[in-house]
């Protein structure tokens, strides 16, 4: 969250001779991060994101306590002037009633003040605008001006309007309220509200004042209101009615309410000053149950050896005193206890690091590698990273291009009964519904959006989503290609019969697909392990199990010698039956003698096929007598077994 | 008889000069020089000649075989050369080149890579977790309180599903940060993980895309510091961004890591010294900070006995830094437009 601090109102609370850009610089570095310094006329605006552990920058006072800290430590003084807040004289007796519940709202400072409405002062208003909030009138200005300047949102009611006694209640739900921009909402069950003794809501605490109970021209008394909430509802609240006020945004990281009533003796000053105020009731402070603060015990050597750097001992006092913490300094370490603004922040030892080395400077801690002093055998064929890397180059330098496309798809494109998906409950669209079972669908799609390109050769790793009931969906790495173009079956099949060559995958094959689809499934040991399918004369996809690739991928390597005697090849013609796969023909020819070395199949015209056989021995020239009796017994088998002429 | 021999030689040296492929004089040899050849048939008749006079057309016989031999060699290498220049003459080398495929790997893909090379020389290594996750590993042991605002589902997607009665509700991992409670389950200190993985947000506009990736450090040993994270991220901005480029730690505050640190790196194109494209002179890298010693304790590891630190960051991000690419919207990314993969 971002806020505008105004230079000029930061300086009332903050003696140096720094310039706005060193403040600027300097906080970036050591605190806050200054996302823009602007120059407006005279003046300097600090744009600051406060992280949300950090409420308490929230404003100019805490900007000041903070940069007092740090511009000493780059060498330049500084020193914060803490404001002083009086207790207000009361000139009436007026009575303000209200029945806090502390489970809302953990404390409640208000005062009634006789006022007169008009405009601010002139500096209050550029502060505000410079701050980017709307200057309205000296009424309301008063509050946002407190709010910025003190960090604690207040309220402003017209007295007059509220109706006697308010009840803080958690609301019923339904109740319609019209808040002061003039905008109606319906409230949800558990909004913090105020609600007067006719029973009518005059507040919605925290998030924004309404319209029944808002100052006008006419008004002549009002109540000036600090609220503290739980910070948990005003977040429900705020996002349900998405109402996103700056005090609703601060309310909802938790404001210190310690502040609240410094807050409202400084508005009661205020409107002494500026709208004539006078105060006509006893200020009232409802605070039951005040938060705890703990100390925290820290040593000299734990702060040195989770900085990496020696920090000399009374610096890390020095700086925690400066940033409000009591500290007591011991031989081997620090007890400390946090000021009341930083109690939700600063609660253990590491908190208390971050202090001490942050102030002391991040760019004066050295840099160096952490060492290694072990580490796990690392296994090159157990990684499937470098299987990974092996096939996606392959399919690169075979010319693919590889894609990456959401894992969430649309009903049309989930695979399957959508009743085994896994699906997104707050889904963006409905193009991004289900996590998906299968990658081709997707990649299908992308060739839909390339319409106009014809040759397409595309990829895809990545993971896929198995539901199953009552633990995490099963997370598959799968693989998977389309072809668009000029492509044939036996190019995807010798795509992945390249791949496993490459993988040292060896015992696989291609069998019918098990879903009577056209194609083939993949089998590695006889296992399943993906499939090609042929949509179209042009068009092929494929997906495969990548963690069974890489389960039976290997690195090891035979070597066999290299034999002296020569080969001998011929070619054999056969008339088969079309229904004999060749497959089984190749593996019935090699299985007849341990003398062929290899056999393939060259020319396939109607029903005669050729098949090109290597004869070797590798410990003698083979003799073509010895070539010959095996080629009868070849033909023997296959007349057998497949009525195979000749 | 030596009539016969030098009209012999001359024939065949024409004959020879003449000839334009190597297989033209393989004839010839064997015209001449061959079983049969006509030099060969002169030869026998040797004997015939008388006595006194057969040595002087030996020696005649001999040398018109030597010159043919010779000629034939001399006109060989000649052919290779008027080939050679023929050859070049034909070639127009400005003409189109004729390539292997070459396809494209995803610029993602290309920026994991060089990542995960820079983090495993430093001794990390790369693992992978679930994208499907419990709320305990992505929140819950993570420190995060229960009403933090990205726990909400205006933030995180959820999934429709039953939650576990231990682990809560189950998510897509908004950032890659459930890595590190899994991996201190599995591996005990010292730990130098490096995790990436897709990240998923309910945010799509021109810099945010639904799907993304992380890639999250880890190191955990005893005696780990601030300036061991300073080291790591020195040398991954240098390694990935250029040894001119410095990086820098500032507060930040994050609830799995205390202190929490945003890390800026200096910009590429002032290198430090400020221009328009910059925060005086620095850009924002992602957060970093020192492992919160309930996130240890909730991955199973001492917090007394061992410190860490870890950080978490946008691998488009970084490549987008890096490469100065301007892509007005990032969900050209996945969006799969083949014109967009191939121009990398």
């Amino acid at each position: 969250m971002n806020i505008r601090i105004v230079d000029s109102h930061l300086r009332e609370f903050l003696k140096t001779k720094a310039s706005a850009s060193e403040i600027a610089k300097n906080l970036s570095l050591t605190s806050v991060s200054v996302e823009k310094l602007e120059k407006i006329a005279s003046d300097f605006v600090y744009e600051i994101e406060v992280t949300t552990n950090r409420a308490d920058l929230m404003s100019v006072i805490g900007i000041a306590r903070e940069a007092s800290v740090i511009l000493p430590e780059f060498g330049i003084d500084a020193s914060f002037m803490p404001p002083k807040y009086l207790k207000p004289k009361v000139q009436g007796n007026e009575k303000i009633e209200i029945e806090n519940d502390p489970k809302l709202v953990k404390r409640i400072c208000a005062a009634v003040l006789e006022v007169k409405i008009g405009e601010s002062p002139k500096f209050i208003k550029e502060r505000l605008e410079n701050a980017g909030i709307r200057s309205l009138n000296n009424l309301v200005d008063v509050t946002n001006y407190l709010m910025r300047e003190i960090g604690h949102p207040a309220h402003v009611f017209d007295f007059d309007k509220l109706g006697g006694k308010i009840k803080i209640t958690a609301s019923q739900g339904g109740e319609l309220i019209e808040t002061l921009d003039d905008k109606k909402h319906r409230l949800f069950a558990g909004d913090i509200i105020a609600v007067n003794e006719k029973g009518e809501v005059v507040d919605l605490l925290g998030i924004m004042g309404l319209k029944n109970s808002v100052v006008s021209d006419n008004t002549k008394r009002i109540l000036l209101f600090l609220d503290n909430n739980d910070p948990a509802r005003i977040r429900k609240t705020s996002m349900n009615q998405a109402i996103r006020t700056e005090a609703a945004v601060l309310n909802e990281k938790g404001v210190d309410p310690n502040l609240a009533l410094d807050a409202l003796y400084r508005g009661i000053e205020l409107y002494e000053k500026y709208a004539s105020g006078l105060v006509i009731s006893e200020t009232v402070d409802i605070y039951e149950e005040k938060p705890k603060t703990n100390s925290i015990k820290i040593s000299f050597e734990k702060i040195n050896k989770l900085i990496g750097e020696s920090v000399p001992n009374n610096s890390s006092a020095t700086i925690l005193k400066k940033l409000g913490f009591e500290v007591k300094e011991t031989k081997a370490g620090l007890e400390v206890k946090p000021p009341s603004f930083r109690v939700n922040d600063v609660k253990i030892e590491e908190d208390l690091v971050e202090e001490i080395a942050r102030v002391y400077g991040y760019h004066r801690i050295q840099s160096i590698l952490p060492p290694l002093k072990a580490a796990p055998p690392f296994s090159l064929t157990g990684d499937s990273f470098y299987w990974e890397d092996r096939v996606k180059l392959a399919m690169k330098y075979w010319g693919f291009t590889e894609v990456l496309t959401y894992s969430m798809v649309s009903e049309g494109l989930f695979e399957g009964m959508t009743e085994d998906a896994l699906k997104i409950a707050n889904p963006l669209s409905v193009d991004l519904l289900y996590m998906r079972k299968t990658l081709v669908p997707s990649l299908l799609s992308v060739v839909k959006e390339n319409k106009s390109t014809e040759n397409i050769k595309i990829f895809e790793l990545s993971n896929i989503y198995q539901k199953r009931p009552g633990s995490l969906p099963l997370e598959k790495l799968k693989f998977a290609g389309v072809v668009k173009g000029k492509v044939s079956f036996f190019e995807i099949k010798g795509l992945i019969e390249a791949i496993f060559e490459d993988l040292g995958i060896k015992n696989f094959k291609f069998g019918k697909r098990e879903d009577e689809m056209i194609g083939a499934d993949t089998l590695i040991d006889n296992q399943k392990a993906g499939d090609i399918e042929i949509l179209d004369d042009n068009f092929i996809d494929f997906e495969l199990d990548f963690e069974q690739i890489v389960k039976n991928a290997s690195l090891s390597k035979k070597y066999s010698p290299i034999t002296k005697y020569p080969p001998i090849v011929e070619d054999l013609s056969i008339s088969l039956n079309e229904n004999i796969a060749t497959q089984e023909v190749i593996e019935e020819i090699k299985n007849t003698d341990g003398l062929i070395l290899d056999v393939s199949l060259i020319d396939q015209f109607a029903n005669k096929r050729t098949f090109h056989i290597t004869y070797q021995n590798p410990s003698k020239n083979l003799t073509n007598q010895e070539v010959s009796e095996i080629r009868e017994k070849i033909k023997r088998n296959l007349t057998d077994k497949f009525q195979a002429k000749f | 008889m030596e009539d016969q021999l030098i009209n012999l030689k001359n024939n065949a040296v024409s004959l020879i000069l003449d000839a334009e492929n190597k297989e033209e004089l393989e004839e010839i040899k064997l015209q001449f020089l061959g079983r049969s050849g006509t030099l060969t048939t002169l030869i026998k008749e040797l004997p015939k000649i008388p006595a006194e006079k057969r040595k002087e057309v030996g020696a005649l016989a001999n040398e018109v075989k030597q010159t043919i031999e010779e000629t034939i060699k001399s006109q060989i290498t000649n052919l290779k050369f008027q080939t050679s220049k023929k050859i070049r003459a034909k070639i127009d080398i400005t003409n189109p080149a004729v390539l292997p495929p070459l396809g494209h790997l995803h610029l993602v893909t290309q920026a994991i890579e060089e990542i995960t090379e820079i983090f495993r020389s430093i001794g990390f290594k790369r693992v992978r977790y679930p994208e499907v996750e419990w709320d305990w590993y992505a929140f819950e042991a993570l420190n995060f309180p229960p009403k933090h605002p990205a726990r909400d589902d205006w933030e995180t997607f959820f999934i429709d599903e039953k939650p576990h009665s231990k682990y809560g509700p189950m998510i897509l991992t908004p950032q890659t940060s459930n890595g590190q409670i899994r991996e201190m389950e599995q591996t005990k200190p010292p730990i130098r993980m490096l995790d990436i993985a897709k990240c998923y947000r309910r945010q799509s506009d021109v810099s945010h895309a639904p799907m993304f990736h992380q890639f999250e450090g880890l190191v955990v040993d005893s005696d780990i510091s601030i300036a061991h994270l300073k080291g790591v991220l020195d040398f991954f901005v240098k390694s990935y961004f250029g040894e001119k480029r410095k990086s820098r730690i500032r507060p930040y505050h994050f609830e799995f890591t205390e202190p929490s640190f945003e890390v800026d790196i200096t910009c590429g194109v002032c290198l430090g010294s400020g221009c328009k494209l910059c925060k005086e002179g620095w850009l924002e890298m992602g957060g970093a900070g020192m492992v919160h010693p309930n996130v240890l304790r909730n991955g199973g590891i001492d917090p007394e006995k061992y410190t860490g630190f870890a950080f978490g960051w946008g691998v488009e991000r970084v490549l987008m830094m890096k490469e100065g690419l301007k892509i007005d919207d990032l969900r050209l990314l996945y969006s799969n437009k083949l014109e967009f993969l191939q121009q990398f």
